[in-house]
């Protein structure tokens, strides 16, 4: 699974973030309480497009409000709206700080 | 409401289809625009919820079609399928709609208009009705309506359904729309990014359409310095809270049990006691025979034993549409996900699951509430397992009388109460084990998500309130109900003939005749039968019989042994009528021999049986009716029987091996 995150990661070096400088890491990774700003989903499968129209789209901030009791799933705030996502889910959201 | 001639060529009803979002305010508008539904089913061959009302407006005859909440019109669950095909126009049964009513929740603009754009581009006259204007507000947001409307190219109506604010101008709007130029589609070409080309049409047509969304609401909306943080969002930092969210939790779910444990007594108590007054009634004024038994013993009996469950779905869909309307049941299953992934199930399942140990029948409508259909399935085949609150008398009385009373370790802690909660862990452990295996096997499949909304605090709508338990009752009654009665009908039968041929000169006592009848009718003989079926189990032919006669609920196994060991109408819950039955139970010999029947292995092998098995035709009806095909209840019948019979074998072996 890291792996392959690493590698999904690594296939965005050319997006230009990574180039900047910026540190990538997917939105499971942001701490409760900090915000980041979506890079991309780049997923293919159905998850990845419907997070997408969620409106988690290039360039939209995001903020980990919280985490239920044993961990997991998330609390995210996205465009106004707070949204429940399993750790699973949130580490198909590339993020930069 | 204004009643005037309909024009010529308008009096065919104009069909309106009613889309958005899940929590925006659908439901309140649905009835602000149309009252009570005069249509409520299922689309054929999908278990969907079909909802249509009628009004009039300016004459005009206007069928109003709910629309399953949806994200996006790109169908990926049954629910956005169904919105699209009635939207497209091929949906068998339901006319294309003459016009569309988007409800847009002015608090969250940007990803209502995702679905609202794509609305744009089916080409039909589109209304857009602004709700939640006054939640925005409060978060320090305006959005101009005005605005709104020429960036859309469709009229705008803010609407507080509540207060029936807009609901006239919305009428007379979409009678207009109807009649008008459908509006054009969004422009998205300019946002389409040529980086983007290699990415899936979706993907591509996700990120434009944001892209072109920001434009608009940076046009519309208007924000404002707020004080601090909203009301909302100081409710949910307590409620989502690791430690206060989950006490507050334990407290709401304890209320939520008890209440459709104990609050839902005295209904069904007074529902009893009301059948009970009118079978007394039907017994004096009709003579003895075939008709007064069919009535009081297979139709009455019926009716009673459909009625009886109304307390608890009411109270039960009573609890989740106020926790529904106020944002807390999105927030129940964000906090028990974790638990409930471990099994194959989603948080979603929790509330289903645990209402299940008061009837597994409310719990059983309660998994509407999951709008994935497969973790949907998995619960509802599950829910069942969850030890219920008729199983408990059967319980408390081999507990009683066959588990000796020792200290198990500590001196207060005695072992029929450890074999009691027992009973309650092998039911959850057993549905965690079967949820687990048909999620890794039959429902096998991409990983389900669980991206869901967690909708902001605001107050429950009494009118949604009241339609949701006034629907989950009478959709019980309906379609349930009918099946649950035939079915009692058919087993009066069974239980009643071939009428008993009584050794001639015998002089017997009612008990002792009654007792004689049972044992000669089709039941009884199926219950000699099974004998070498029940054998394994430690059972004579008598506590199969018994177990036959209570699959169609498992409430009547004590009454049925009872009458079975000749003891007559005695009242197992009495306690004068239980002490009777435990002494008859403890005397029972084996037919020809002097080997007492009871013993503590076969106590603990009839609960197991009972604590696994899908002794509940009632709950098997409902089984049908929820999941739309009698597939499901015939596995759930299926797999729980096995197990029942597996799990009875193994603890009566063991037992019988270790000589307890």
């Amino acid at each position: 699974m890291a792996v392959l995150r690493r590698i999904l990661n690594m296939s965005q070096t050319d997006n230009g973030a990574a180039a900047r400088g910026f540190r990538l890491s997917s939105l499971e990774q942001v701490p409760v309480g900090r915000s980041a700003s979506i890079t991309d989903v780049p997923g293919v499968d159905e998850l990845s497009l419907r997070l997408l129209e969620m409106g988690l789209t290039p360039g939209t901030g995001v903020t980990v409000v919280g985490t239920a009791p044993l961990g997991d799933p998330l609390e995210v705030e996205v465009r106004g709206y707070r949204l429940s996502l399993r750790r699973r889910e949130a580490a198909l959201v590339n993020v930069a700080p | 409401m204004s009643d005037g001639t309909p024009p010529a060529g308008r009096d065919a009803p104009l069909t309106v289809a009613l889309v958005g979002n899940p929590n925006t305010g659908k439901s309140t508008l649905f009835t602000a625009l149309a009252g009570i539904p005069t249509r409520i089913g299922n689309y054929p061959g999908v278990t969907v919820e079909e909802k249509i009302g009628r009004f009039r407006h300016a004459g005009r005859a206007v069928d109003l079609i709910d629309l399953p909440g949806a994200y996006s019109l790109r169908p990926q669950s049954p629910d956005e399928e169904v919105a699209v095909s009635v939207l497209h126009g091929r949906m068998r049964g339901v006319p294309a709609p003459d016009c569309v009513v988007v409800v847009v929740d002015a608090t969250n603009l940007a990803r209502n208009l995702f679905l609202a754009s794509q609305v744009l581009d089916l080409g039909l006259p589109t209304v857009v009705a602004l709700s939640l204007g006054d939640l925005a507000a409060e978060k320090g947001l305006a959005v101009d309506g005005e605005a709104l409307a020429r960036r859309l190219g469709c009229p705008v109506i803010p609407v507080v359904a509540p207060h029936g604010t807009g609901i006239a101008q919305l009428r007379d709007a979409l009678l207009s729309a109807a009649d008008g130029p459908p509006p054009s589609p969004p422009d998205l070409a300019a946002h389409l990014a040529p980086a983007d080309a290699a990415r899936p049409a979706a993907a591509r047509d996700a990120i434009a359409r944001y892209a072109w969304i920001d434009g608009v609401a940076a046009d519309v909306v208007r924000r404002s310095a707020r004080a601090g943080r909203s009301r909302s969002e100081a409710i949910d930092a307590v409620l989502t809270h690791r430690i206060w969210g989950t006490l507050v939790f334990v407290l709401v779910m304890l209320l939520l049990f008890t209440s459709i444990f104990r609050l839902a007594a005295p209904a069904m108590d007074l529902i009893s006691a009301g059948m009970d007054a009118v079978a007394a009634r039907v017994e004096a004024s009709l003579p003895e025979g075939p008709l007064r038994s069919l009535l009081v013993d297979g139709v009455l009996a019926g009716v009673g034993g459909v009625v009886v469950f109304v307390p608890q779905i009411a109270l039960l869909f009573l609890f989740i549409a106020l926790l529904e309307g106020c944002g807390y049941l999105s927030r129940a299953a964000f906090l028990m996900d974790r638990l409930l992934v471990g099994a194959g199930l989603s948080g979603k399942s929790f509330i289903p699951l645990l209402s299940s140990f008061a009837c597994a029948i409310p719990g059983i409508m309660a998994a509407r509430t999951i709008e994935n259909r497969r973790d949907r399935l998995l619960t509802i085949l599950v829910a069942p397992l969850m030890s219920c609150s008729a199983r408990l008398p059967v319980y408390l009385l081999l507990c009683g009388a066959f588990v000796p009373d020792v200290a198990v370790g500590l001196s207060w802690l005695r072992l029929p109460a450890v074999v009691l909660v027992a009973m309650y862990a092998l039911g959850v452990v057993v549905a965690a084990a079967v949820a687990l295996l048909l999620s890794r096997t039959v429902f096998r499949g991409p990983p389900q998500p669980f991206v869901m909304e967690l909708p902001g605090w605001r107050w429950p709508q009494a009118a949604v309130v009241l339609e949701r338990v006034r629907e989950a009752a009478w959709s019980f009654l309906k379609n349930a109900g009918t099946l649950i009665l035939a079915m009692s009908i058919v087993l009066w039968a069974l239980g009643t003939y071939p009428r008993p041929v009584l050794p001639a000169g015998a002089e017997l006592t009612a008990a002792e005749a009654r007792g004689e009848a049972l044992r000669q009718s089709f039941l009884g003989r199926a219950g000699r039968a099974i004998e070498p079926l029940v054998k394994p189990l430690g059972w004579d032919w008598r506590l199969g019989c018994a177990a036959l006669a209570s699959f169609p609920a498992r409430e009547v196994v004590l009454g049925t042994l009872g009458v079975i060991y000749n003891l007559g109408d005695v009242d197992p819950g009495e306690e004068e009528g239980a002490t009777m039955l435990v002494r008859r139970l403890k005397a029972a010999t084996w037919d020809g021999s002097d080997r007492k029947v009871f013993s503590l292995p076969v106590a603990l092998s009839i609960m197991v049986f009972f604590a696994l098995c899908a002794q509940c035709a009632s709950t098997l009806a409902v089984i049908g009716r929820e999941t739309g095909s009698w597939v499901w209840p015939v596995v759930t019948f299926a797999y729980m029987t096995g197990l029942a019979w597996l799990g009875a074998f193994a603890i009566y072996q063991l037992g019988t091996a270790l000589g307890w």
